[in-house]
């Protein structure tokens, strides 16, 4: 077989329903996350743009691609992640274990002292 | 060199480089500088020179979070692949896929070669179909007839029930609609995919999509297709419950990367449409 696809445009739409024109969202579902993942030198990340333009439901797969790529800053973002959040937690759990046993230290240092 | 960034549209076998002539006509971005082709071992890539400024990771999120600067980029992105696919195979990338100079972007897909020639063999002479199914009409249900109130308690429980039940009957049916349409369809493929199921307020239709699903079909193969949606369609069984769309062909956007061979609906769907895909 040569390399051209020159059959497709013999394909006649015999159908009483020719496909139809392709809108927006099958377009941007397609290039935003679909084809080969290469890293790029800029990395986006499609969180934002979704965000603001269109509903989650349609780039949730986006995530995945842009997470492929190394776009992942959302991971450590409390409001966009449970393990971020789980982080979180982790994190204020060590902090207030710190300040109780420096409490502790105190309380015990001014009680040595009297 | 226009002092700029690389954008990448889409991959092709080396030897496809003379068919890429008919590229010179494509404007792609309208900021850049026309479409050329970048030889690439074995590989060929279709890029543009874009103005580095332009297309900075802060410029590129604010145009792409304005729906009309991200719906032009979509369209212009697409534009080139379609082209390029409809000349011979060709494996689409994302997007925002941008390199900083020509030398950075011939080495990332020099690095990626490998994968790039596999997916070229698994498309070559094949062509992606969209199908999108909707569940038409309203679930049926003994609604009564308006106007007659139910005699008793126990009435307006029994005919909420019914309703209940009706509208279950109606789900299954759409269900197993689905799975009979992708089961056909898939039987005239070289490979399937379901793809997520886009939301009322996406599509802007009232029925809601129950299938969204991208087929990868052999050249010789697509009129089968074809005819195979055309007697589904025609199936008096389908036409109270369905409406089947179709869209293509398109490049083989969703058949690119060779590792992942799971649907992205399947774990989307909740209830799921899916039981066991052998």
């Amino acid at each position: 077989m040569s390399g051209a696809l020159e059959p497709l445009t013999a394909c006649e739409p015999i159908d009483p329903c020719p496909p139809r024109a392709a809108n927006l969202a099958d377009i941007l579902e397609r290039v935003l996350d679909k084809g080969i993942v290469i890293a790029g030198d800029i990395k986006i990340n499609l969180l934002d743009i979704e965000l603001l333009t269109i509903r989650l439901r349609l780039f949730i797969s986006s995530v995945d691609t842009a997470k492929k790529a190394g776009i992942d800053w959302w991971e450590s973002e409390p409001a966009l992640s449970s393990r971020a959040a789980r982080d979180a937690l982790a994190e204020e759990n060590a902090r207030l274990r710190e300040r109780l046993t420096a409490l502790e230290d105190r309380s015990r240092e001014r009680e040595e002292d009297r | 060199m226009n002092g700029g960034a690389v954008r990448v549209f889409a991959v092709c076998g080396g030897a496809a480089t003379p068919a890429l002539a008919a590229l010179a006509g494509l404007r792609g971005h309208a900021e850049g500088t026309a479409v050329r082709c970048l030889r690439v071992g074995a590989l060929a890539a279709v890029v543009q020179d874009v103005p580095a400024a332009q297309f900075t990771a802060d410029a590129l999120r604010t145009h792409l979070s304005d729906r009309a600067t991200l719906e032009r980029y979509a369209r212009a992105h697409h534009e080139v692949v379609a082209a390029v696919a409809a000349a011979g195979p060709a494996v689409p990338v994302p997007l925002t896929t941008l390199y900083a100079d020509e030398a950075r972007a011939r080495a990332a897909i020099a690095r990626e070669s490998a994968r790039f020639l596999t997916v070229l063999d698994r498309v070559r002479g094949r062509a992606e179909w969209g199908v999108k199914v909707f569940a038409v009409g309203p679930a049926p249900g003994p609604d009564g007839t308006p106007g007659t109130p139910p005699r008793s308690g126990r009435a307006y429980l029994d005919r909420l029930r019914d309703r209940q039940r009706g509208r279950e009957a109606h789900r299954d049916a759409v269900r197993a609609a689905v799975d009979r349409i992708d089961a056909t369809l898939r039987a005239t493929s070289a490979a399937a995919r379901r793809l997520r199921t886009h939301g009322t307020d996406l599509t802007g239709e009232a029925q809601p999509q129950v299938l969204n699903a991208a087929y990868l079909v052999d050249a010789d193969r697509c009129d089968e297709l074809t005819r195979a949606v055309a007697a589904l369609r025609a199936d008096p069984e389908f036409g109270t419950l369905v409406r089947i769309e179709t869209t293509g062909p398109w490049a083989p956007y969703s058949f690119a990367d060779e590792t992942d061979e799971t649907d992205e609906a399947e774990d989307a769907d909740r209830g799921g449409v899916d039981d066991d895909d052998a």
